[in-house]
């Protein structure tokens, strides 16, 4: 049974389904490798069948440090991806085979702060898959990927599904697979890691940087324009976008300036993960709304946890 | 409800041992009502109670205080809502709900067949809204209570209610006057003496209290000179709040004959034995359910082992047992002479 199926928010339109059939659990799991793989980057692996057979591309999950009351509450991070095998990234399988789950994420906080101390062998808490995941992506010629800072890690499953090299969730949801390119923006050329799992997926791998460190100087708005030229028709692309909030508000502002489609995946913070505690709102917009131009659009503050973290970039009022 | 055994790999090892404790009589009253155990969940921390039946079995609760409701709907506060402070969680979500209709409609039919009492949590902005929301939800089958949250501090008249004893009073007896359900009084901590404010709702004719509420806190990012929270202020829950609760209770429990629901920062089974002995008949789960969101389950499954330590075979074994500090009774000697204050 799916769990948020019977819940009471609004109905989604079918055209934005907020839902899909993977069932959370909590769970003790063991950590299995933890690394570091950039210069506040790290990647940690989870020994946990439950998470690593059932997640899509863009679900979630908490993580938890056992038994301490600082930091108290779990985080949320982005499932990177699912593996078959302890180490090593070639071996994935079929979902069904999956047991290891890796998340990669970004020491900001207290939370990562002790979580990146904690080695393999030791346990953590952890539950989910959560959140919707993209699941309302079109079929396009072209995906392009759009990321920002630690944004990377929510986009990964996505474009490996969507170049055909990995499949996900069970049963394992079959996509058509296009061309995907990665946009990847970031301070400086310390913050990008394991960019190779995107170039080794047959993504195009393109990078910016503030301070032009790597790849071209500027933004991913930059880059995007730079590249843009070379891309076929504005109708055959769509963007997944990951990243800080101000980021995502401009990628949605340029995708809506040439009627591309764009999903945004929103970053907010959460207490619980479950639709329990109502931290994690977004100002997401009613659907009937907003028709008329002289009348704003209304909104509603929705949970990014169980309507997200998933959203179409045009729902959501900035 | 599926199989109560779906839970069992997610029991820690520690607590709710396999060992087939000794038989131990859970119930309690709280007014008129019976619950069948003592280990509720906490208002706002347990949703409408749906998004947690995946990870507790909800017909094994004592009682499930959904989510405050208010007359009308309430988009709440601006992000963000929560910040995590040493051990503990501010909030500032400001009473977000979709209004009663909406609330009896598509949330109190799911309420009702867990199998637990559902304590429904109403929020007025004034005495007539609180008494209307009451009116509404008397005669509606299956509710077990109401707790009133005359307390929320992240509303500008909750915490006006709930810090005047007259106002107090005068908000209870206004829903007494048109409920025969039990009445429970949430109480703030955000005041001088919480048992005068006890001693109102007592006047109204509260049949039980809760406290407490969370107490008023903030959080300041320096580096930005802001606030954390969107609405600046909020209420602080979590561990560290637990000896203010504590306090709350031993202090109401001297002040009323009432039965007191206690709430504020439990973890632990260590925590929920702290408030039985100190005078609450119940306790409620709350920030822990974010942290964990199996912790009422977990404390339940440790509750009869941790009554069988102590050879309590019932709950009034324990509740209100609370002795004198130690050596309470010996009048402390004066202080050497030149001998620096004692902190207190």
């Amino acid at each position: 049974m799916h769990l948020w199926e019977t819940a009471t928010r609004p109905v989604p339109s079918p055209a934005e389904p907020a839902c899909n059939d993977s069932t959370p659990r909590y769970l003790t799991a063991r950590i299995v490798a933890h690394r570091q793989i950039a210069a506040a980057t790290f990647r940690i692996r989870l020994d946990c069948p439950e998470i690593a057979t059932q997640a899509l591309p863009g679900q979630f999950a908490m993580l938890r440090i056992p038994d301490r009351l600082d930091p108290l509450l779990a985080r949320p991070l982005a499932v990177y991806d699912s593996f078959s095998a302890p180490e090593g990234d070639a071996v994935q399988g079929p979902p069904s085979q999956r047991r290891y789950v890796d998340f990669v994420y970004v020491v900001h906080g207290k939370f990562t702060t002790a979580l990146k101390e904690i080695p393999a062998g030791e346990n953590l808490i952890v539950w989910g898959p959560l959140g919707n995941g993209f699941v309302a992506i079109p079929a396009v010629e072209h995906l392009v990927l759009v990321a920002g800072g630690i944004g990377q890690t929510a986009l990964l499953a996505l474009g490996k599904e969507q170049c055909g090299r990995a499949s996900y969730g069970l049963p394992p949801r079959s996509r058509p697979t296009s061309r995907v390119t990665l946009c990847w923006g970031a301070r400086t050329a310390a913050a990008f890691g394991d960019v190779a799992d995107f170039s080794q997926a047959g993504i195009d791998v393109h990078l910016a940087t503030l301070d032009g460190s790597a790849g071209q100087q500027g933004t991913v708005i930059d880059l995007l324009n730079t590249l843009e030229p070379d891309w076929n028709s504005p109708e055959s692309r769509h963007v997944a976008c990951c990243g800080p909030e101000g980021m995502m508000e401009a990628v949605a502002a340029w995708t809506a300036g040439r009627r591309i489609g764009c999903h945004v995946s929103l970053e907010a913070p959460m207490a619980c993960g479950i639709g329990i505690c109502f931290t994690c709102v977004a100002r997401v917009r009613e659907a009937a709304s907003g028709a008329s131009p002289d009348e704003p659009p209304a909104w509603d503050y929705r949970r990014t946890c169980v309507e997200g973290p998933i959203f179409s970039a045009a729902s959501i009022e900035w | 409800m599926p199989p109560a055994d779906r839970f069992a790999a997610a029991r820690p090892a520690s607590e709710g041992s396999p060992v087939e404790p000794p038989p131990v009589d859970l119930a309690v009253m709280i007014g008129s009502l019976r619950l069948p155990n003592p280990i509720l969940v906490a208002s706002g921390t347990f949703g409408y109670a749906r998004e947690m039946a995946g990870y507790v079995d909800l017909a094994r609760l004592g009682g499930i205080v959904p989510k405050t409701i208010t007359p009308l709907p309430r988009k709440g506060n601006v992000p963000w809502r929560t910040v995590e402070t040493s051990a503990g969680l501010l909030n500032s979500i400001g009473l977000d709900n979709d209004g009663i209709d909406a609330f009896l409609q598509a949330q109190l039919p799911f309420l009702l067949g867990c199998g637990a009492p559902v304590i429904v949590s109403i929020a007025g902005a004034n005495q007539r809204e609180f008494v209307q929301l009451a009116d509404r939800l008397e005669g509606v089958p299956g509710i077990a209570g109401l707790e009133l949250n005359i307390s929320c501090p992240n509303v500008s008249h909750g915490v006006d209610l709930g810090t005047d004893p007259e106002l107090c009073r005068s908000v209870v007896a206004g829903v007494r006057g048109v409920t025969r359900l039990p009445v429970i009084a949430k109480l703030t901590p955000n005041v001088t003496d919480i048992a005068s404010i006890a001693r109102g709702a007592r006047d109204g004719g509260a049949d039980a209290l809760t406290l407490i509420n969370t107490c008023q806190g903030m959080a300041v990012d320096w580096r930005r000179r802001r606030p954390m929270l969107g609405n600046g202020i909020g209420g602080l829950s979590g561990p560290a709040i637990k000896p203010i609760a504590l306090r709350c209770v031993y202090q109401v429990r001297k002040a009323v004959d009432l039965p007191i629901i206690g709430v504020g920062g439990i973890m632990t089974i260590d925590d929920c034995m702290e408030f039985f002995v100190t005078g609450a008949t119940a306790v409620q789960i709350g920030t822990a359910n974010f942290a964990e969101p199996i912790a009422s389950m977990r404390l339940l499954e440790a509750l009869p082992k941790a009554l069988a330590e102590i050879g309590a075979t019932c709950m009034a074994d324990l509740i209100g047992t609370l002795r004198p500090p130690a050596g309470a009774a010996v009048p402390a000697p004066p202080p050497p002479p030149g001998s620096p204050p004692h902190a207190a």
